[in-house]
């Protein structure tokens, strides 16, 4: 106790005058570069330090460091823990500028890789592979072949860290290395495992041959390891299973769901039923990594939920997927930055499975202060969830893109309207509820709001024309009050296409005649409608009346009575209003105009007249447009020209105009995204990322055709001995080489505590019996290894504690409590497994 | 391949590069990738894609206390891996160097900095981000620097003072060798003082409609922990909710944990937590409660919504006055909580030690029984047409209105003068939009009318980038009814407008003398529609207005019809309310278990203490 307080009051002088020193040090920003290197090159490790320190924040401050390269080089051999780390962090940072005087001191951090102390051999094995000097790429292997059989799981764990630095540094290794990777993916240790697997993904990810034996085990300890590696596990995984475990299906009797695991000879009992249904059969393999996976679900990391709804999405069937939805809705309670991937995923997954979404409608209303990009994609995940919701809920959605509607931010308006359309483009009993509320928006002073309406109006009208006339006849009576001139073009359009097509109630020559009226006033646009209009109307009216042939064409057909009615009523309003200049007009001209108009001679007097002033009407809109001072416009009036010279020929005319056109479909914005790999930055950035996504994207294989996956056995049969990996592969002398590290591994601790450091290859001071004992009590069972080797651990604790006497009381306690805690961890897990 | 990250970089609240580390291969620098961020505009999504970099790269941001990080990956990475990286990033540097983070601060421990970035992330992989973890392997400014005051201490725990302690080293040594028992845990973890803290945060998010029925009303909590407790202790924290245990499970939706909360035990026990704490503060669990639940098939709207109880609601009657300029928002706060008789806190209030959690935390406490509401702020988004709000009434507290980010905000005072709280507050506001300053189309527009009609498209389009008239900032009323008036002014703004282009940004409103020298003002937000092109747009289509004048002429809109279009649609209060949780969780106890813990003498009784905080930022929310 008396020693501790000497300590305290020692620690405490000793940080009091670095704060006295360090307050006017770093805020001054110059040091003399002299007098950094005097510090440097001092015997006094303080000043070293110090030395170091200045060093480094040069270093980061983006100001020359390089410099000090030979004074810092010295230090590398240093005895203090702390200058070392310093002096590693500098010459990984620099290593590349100097390659030749970093040379000089891969010789000093060789010895430290046989250092007692794992923190200092796992400082030199990372640094070491971090410098990036391509000629040290074998010793750098030989290093982590030596790391790979450390018994310190951090130097182990180094040395699966540092593997895919050194393939990076000469891609000639990766033989080497995989053997190394091999050893490393059946380590005991969770957190070796980790980054051994990340290192597997990031070497050779398709050898999945390396896997097979261990995948039992990874499935095991995936519940345990930190979340980095489990989102390398589950990825692994997921393109496992996609690779081994073919899809199978099953038929099965509707009454008999419980056969479902049986094998074929249920099926041949099910061959002769009537009611059977095919039942998609899981490997237990696979089922047992779903199971695994589950408990992921209440992670703190929103990526390894991402990456568990992926595993469920593309490997498990529908009611894995759906107990996964709610967390990765969950995910929407992340800060900003995460809640937009986080939106973008749920998003494709909604896209897949809207179902289980709908219970958590609520989560995504759009809030006042969302930003942009949040916003969009709530909208969207509103609307694919829309046909999935009860009345209510749908009541609720229609309402907040209405409101939405009616806003001030112009792109929020034209999100919503859309949205709106998609509604009603998905279910078709709310559509009439969506085109009354969007017919309202006609009206609305907001140019912006009117003419996105209007676009999304048109694609509902082109998905049914046939119920929808009475919608264009409401349209043509705004077509007076909209000024906007997308607006105006679509409508116009919309006339030209729909009204014309029932030629008794045929409005498009009377709207034809008043829009040109206003036609030098009129946008640019609206002028290429006005005048496609009067193409087709002008068509419609040589159809109808080809040149002495079928007068009977228009007779039976039979027209329903309440429309015609209606059009009557406006047909008289539109005539009414400007009767008297067309007629003027026809009377001057009547003359030479009368020449095609004899097909019209079986009609009625009066349809007479009117058709004769569809002629005359296309002669002056051709006029008009002759004289526009857009020569686009004049282009297309003279094609549309050309195209109806010959009143007898309206083939090519009716190719070209009256074509039916592919009815239009909005599909959610995100549907071109929906086959990406969910969980990847791809998914998010979208096309922009190119045809084959970002650089390093890889979609996940499709299922393996059965027959063709690699034999489930080999899954089985090495999983046993689980500390003892492959003992199959071993040699003899590896077995015991190995088993002499398992032995060093648990013992370590009283060899520290005693000072001595010990020469790395032990010499045998367990006789042969005792590690052969050893082994076998560890091999012994398959499922409890885990639990097994926490005890043996807790054991040998306990007899390590009882031979120092000197060891302090409490801490040692709490050593001890880790390690039952561990097995009390380990055997929760399985637990949880099972 | 999973995640991998390239490089971190930091920079400081004026953007420049604060800290810059590669972890592998050659990302473009700091400095070059900044000005290609900052290239796309605000709001940037936190993902961007930059292929003009080279090589092309994806970065990954957050924004922390000013400072902005950015992880940097050439390949394809998962980027909720790299944001939670970034985060952990956060919370370890605020443990280390304490929170808040400030350039300064990070400037004078860059050799920490530099160590724990090359900890956590390995050659792109990343590997160790448990903050005790961390500890063991970068040397602190631990507690004895804090203790004497100093921040931006360097390591204090000295090497010298590290190898001379043998017994220190050789128990690292032991974890060393065999692995973390307990990865979120250091060992030999000793407080002379034993305490125990829980915060509960829940932050509320309600949506209202027009009419003031009950959208959706949803409650995110967060458990924070702070344990400093020696040994390893195996804790039970036990929570309640009014109607029992059973309930409890079904209102606690969507829970997240710390990884060494026992989950099995919750499973069983839904209420009970188990586990044991790394030494520190850290978020325990995460959950949500849905305060209206509605079944997603359902047809009916459900009755039974006019029972939740908010301390404070708001409400917006528009279109008020005789031009119909005005609008009023009523604010009705209630500070009568519910089941709140008696004081129910265990514990005292203290001053967090804020690192990795929210820093509300922070804030005093208050000695007083019942649950405080406080600030009180209500934010209504306003329209960018709107040029101006006149005639700001409140009731009590004051209100702002800042046109570049289009919101007003009405700070209502909650301190002891303000007295009672319950009740009804209102802020009566006019707004003015914009006046015709563009000219172009002068010659064509005949009467006042249609120059009101102009104004509103042309107040939204060009929000942004139009400039103040002289006349309209000194009439209060800017829709003037006498229209000499408004031609002669509107010929003093033509000769200005000829020479000044339409890019000029909005001048600051409490500027009305700008009709001079248009100063730009840079925090105006830019509409996605490029400014010359909506100008074009505008004066272009005109004509189209006009066109069907033959037929029928559009009905003109009213002065009460362009104002109406300048009314807000929502309007949302901010508040916080400490000692009351709107889900009704308490901690029911907070248990040793003396039996499985280790390290802890049976006599020690730890210091316990619990915290509720219900937060709401902007989430009481009307429409309107």
């Amino acid at each position: 106790m008396l020693e501790t307080a000497r300590e305290l009051t020692l620690e405490a002088a000793q940080s009091a005058a670095i704060n006295r020193t360090s307050s006017t040090d770093y805020t001054s920003r110059t040091y003399s570069p002299a007098h950094i290197k005097k510090l440097l090159d001092s015997r006094h490790e303080r000043e070293v330090l110090d030395g170091m320190r200045k060093v480094i924040s040069l270093m980061y401050r983006s100001e020359p460091s390089l410099t000090f390269f030979s004074a810092v080089v010295k230090n590398v051999a240093s005895a203090n823990l702390e200058v070392k780390k310093l002096v590693y962090i500098y010459l990984v940072h620099h290593a590349e500028a100097e390659p030749d005087l970093a040379l000089l001191s891969i010789n000093a951090i060789q010895k430290s890789l046989t250092d007692s102390s794992p923190q200092v051999r796992t400082m030199a094995l990372r640094t070491m592979s971090g410098i990036r000097v391509p000629v040290i790429s074998q010793i750098v292997s030989l290093a982590i072949k030596r790391g790979c059989g450390d018994m310190s799981p951090h130097v182990r764990k180094a040395a699966a860290l540092a593997i895919p630095k050194c393939y990076r540094l000469d891609p000639n290794t990766l033989p080497q290395l995989m053997g190394y990777l091999e050893i490393l993916l059946g380590d005991s240790q969770y957190f070796v495992v980790g980054p051994a697997v990340a290192a597997f993904l990031d070497l050779c990810p398709d050898e999945i041959d390396l896997i097979h034996k261990h995948y039992r085990s990874l499935v095991k300890k995936l519940v345990d390891m930190d979340e980095w590696g489990q989102l390398a596990t589950l990825r692994l995984l997921t393109f496992y299973a996609r690779k081994c475990f073919p899809q199978r299906t099953q038929k099965v009797k509707r009454t008999a769901p419980e056969a479902f695991y049986d094998d074929e000879k249920q099926q041949r009992d099910n061959q002769n039923d009537v009611e059977e249904y095919e039942v998609q059969v899981m490997d237990p393999d696979l089922e047992l990594l779903l199971r695994a996976c589950k408990v992921l679900l209440q992670s703190r990391n929103s990526a390894v939920i991402v990456s568990v709804v992926r595993c469920f999405l593309y490997l498990g069937p529908l009611e894995y997927i759906a107990t996964a939805v709610g967390p990765l809705v969950a995910l929407l309670r992340t800060p900003q930055d995460m809640q937009l991937i986080a939106l973008y995923n749920i998003v494709a997954v909604a896209l897949r499975v809207p179902k289980p979404f709908a219970k958590y409608t609520a989560h995504f209303l759009v809030h006042a202060n969302d930003p942009p990009h949040i916003w969009r994609l709530k909208l969207e995940v509103l609307t694919i969830l829309f046909p999935h919701c009860g009345k209510h809920w749908k009541g609720v959605i229609i309402s907040e893109l209405e409101h939405f509607s009616k806003g001030t931010d112009p792109e929020l308006v034209r999100e919503s309207v859309r949205a709106i359309g998609r509604c009603a483009q998905a279910d078709t009993s709310t559509a009439g509820m969506c085109l009354r509320m969007l017919l309202g928006q006609i009206s609305s002073p907001d140019g912006n709001l009117v003419s996105e309406s209007l676009t999304v109006i048109r694609h509902l009208i082109q998905q049914d024309p046939a119920s929808h006339k009475k919608t264009v006849l409401q349209l043509v009576k705004h077509l007076g009050s909209t000024t906007h001139p997308d607006a105006r073009a679509t409508i116009i359009w919309l006339v030209g296409e729909f009204a014309g097509i029932d030629p008794e109630n045929n409005i498009a020559p009377d709207v034809l005649r008043i829009l040109m009226k206003g036609f030098a006033d009129e946008m640019e646009i609206v002028k290429q409608q006005i005048v496609l209009l009067g193409a087709k109307v002008y068509l419609h009216h040589l159809l109808q009346n080809p040149p002495k042939e079928q007068p009977e064409q228009i007779a039976p057909q039979p027209f329903p009575e309440v429309p015609a009615k209606s059009q009557q009523e406006f047909h008289n309003e539109w005539t009414d209003n400007g009767n008297d200049e067309s007629q003027d007009a026809e009377r001057t001209e009547e003359g030479e105009q009368n020449r095609q108009e004899n097909g019209g001679a079986e009609t009625k007097e009066t349809e007479e007249a009117t058709e004769d002033r569809i002629t005359l009407l296309w002669r002056y809109l051709l006029l008009l447009a002759r004289y526009d001072t857009s020569y686009d416009l004049r282009d297309r009036a003279r094609l549309y020209k050309s195209l109806l010279e010959t009143p007898s020929s309206t083939q090519l005319a009716n190719l070209l105009l009256l074509a039916p056109k592919p009815v239009p479909h909005a599909p959610s914005p995100s549907e071109t995204r929906k086959d990406l790999l969910i969980g990847s930055a791809t998914l998010v950035v979208g096309s922009d990322a190119g045809y084959h996504g970002l650089r390093g994207y890889t979609n996940l294989p499709d299922w393996v055709e059965p027959g063709q996956e690699p034999d489930p056995s080999l899954r089985t049969e090495d999983v046993k001995p689980d500390t003892s990996i492959n003992t199959t592969s071993m040699t003899a002398g590896d077995r015991l080489d190995k088993a002499l590290r398992e032995h060093k591994t648990t013992y370590i601790p009283s060899r520290g505590r005693n000072g001595t450091a010990m020469p790395l290859d032990p010499a045998g001071k367990k006789t042969l019996d005792q590690w052969l004992q050893e082994e076998e009590e560890e091999t012994e069972t398959e499922s409890e290894t885990d639990s097994e080797e926490g005890e043996t651990d807790s054991e040998e604790e306990e007899t390590d504690s009882e031979e120092e006497p000197g060891s302090e009381e409490e801490d040692d306690e709490s050593e001890e409590e880790t390690d039952s805690e561990t097995e009390a961890v380990h055997k929760e897990a399985q637990q949880l497994l099972r | 391949m999973s995640g991998e990250i390239d490089a971190v970089y930091i920079y400081d609240e004026q953007n420049a590069p604060l800290v810059e580390h590669v972890y592998r291969s050659r990302p473009p620098s700091a400095s070059a990738l900044l000005p290609l961020y900052l290239a796309h505009a605000e709001p940037r999504p936190s993902l961007l894609y930059i292929p003009s970099a080279s090589p092309p790269v994806t970065v990954f941001s957050t924004v922390e206390s000013n400072l902005l990080f950015l992880a940097i990956s050439e390949v394809d990475t998962e980027p909720l891996l790299a944001l939670e990286f970034l985060h952990r990033v956060i919370d370890v540097l605020e443990d280390f160097v304490g929170a808040p983070l400030l350039t300064t601060k990070i400037q004078a421990n860059y050799d920490v900095v530099a160590q724990l970035l090359n900890e956590m992330c390995d050659g792109g992989t990343v590997c160790n981000t448990e903050p005790n973890a961390l500890q063991e392997v970068v040397e602190v400014p631990g507690w004895m620097g804090k203790l004497l005051g100093g921040i931006g201490v360097p390591g204090t725990s000295t090497p010298t003072l590290g190898s001379t302690n043998p017994l220190k080293q050789s128990l690292a040594a032991a974890s060393a060798s065999q692995g973390p028992a307990i990865p979120w845990r250091r060992p030999g973890v000793r407080h002379t003082s034993n305490e125990l803290y829980v915060d509960i945060i829940e932050s509320l998010s309600v949506t209202m409609a027009p009419s003031g029925r009950l959208l959706s009303a949803l409650v995110s909590g967060t458990i924070a922990f702070t344990a400093k407790i020696s040994g390893v202790p195996d804790l039970l924290l036990s929570l309640s909710a009014p109607g029992g245990q059973h309930v409890l499970g079904r209102k606690i939706e969507l829970p997240v944990f710390h990884p060494c909360v026992r989950l099995a035990r919750w499973k069983e026990r839904p209420g009970e937590l188990s586990f044991i704490p790394p030494d520190g503060r850290f978020i325990l669990a995460g959950y949500e409660v849905d305060l209206l639940p509605i079944d997603p098939d359902q047809e009916e709207p459900p009755s039974h919504m006019e029972k939740l109880f908010l301390p404070a609601i708001v409400d917006i009657r528009k279109s008020l006055g005789s031009s119909g300029s005005e609008f009023e928002v009523r604010l009705t706060l209630n500070t009568n909580f519910p089941g709140q008789s008696s004081s129910s806190r265990p514990g005292v209030p203290r001053s967090g030690s804020g690192t990795s959690t929210p820093s509300f935390l922070s804030g005093g406490g208050s000695g007083s029984s019942g649950p405080a509401l406080e600030e009180i702020v209500v934010s209504v988004p306003i329209s960018k047409s709107v040029r101006h709000i006149t005639d700001m009434q409140a009731s009590r507290g004051d209100a702002q209105f800042t046109p570049s980010s289009g919101l007003l905000e009405w700070r209502v005072p909650t301190g002891k003068d303000a007295g009672s709280l319950t009740g009804t507050a209102t802020l009566r506001c006019s707004v003015s939009g914009y006046p015709s300053a563009d000219d172009d189309f002068d010659d064509s527009v005949e009467d006042a009318d249609e120059d009101a009609n102009a104004n509103l498209l042309q107040g939204y389009y060009e929000a942004p980038t139009s400039y103040n008239d002289a006349s309209a900032s000194t009439s209060k009323k800017t829709r003037s009814s006498d229209p000499s008036k408004r031609k002669k002014k509107k010929k003093k703004s033509t000769k200005k407008s000829s020479r000044s282009a339409a890019l000029h940004p909005e001048d600051a409103e409490e500027d009305p003398g700008a009709a001079t020298s248009p100063s730009p003002n840079p925090s105006i937000p830019h509409t996605p529609t490029p400014p010359l092109q909506s100008q074009s747009q505008f004066n272009a289509h005109l004509p189209a207005f006009f066109a069907p004048s033959s037929t029928s002429r559009p009905t003109r809109r009213t002065k009460a019809q362009v104002n109406a279009s300048l009314m807000p649609n929502s309007a949302s209060v901010s508040f916080s309310v400490r000692g009351w949780l709107p889900s009704g969780i308490k901690v029911d106890s907070l248990n040793i278990d003396q039996r499985r813990s280790r390290g802890l003498g049976e006599s020690v009784k730890p210091y316990k203490g619990v915290k509720y905080l219900c937060v709401s930022n902007r989430g009481v929310e009307r429409r309107c």
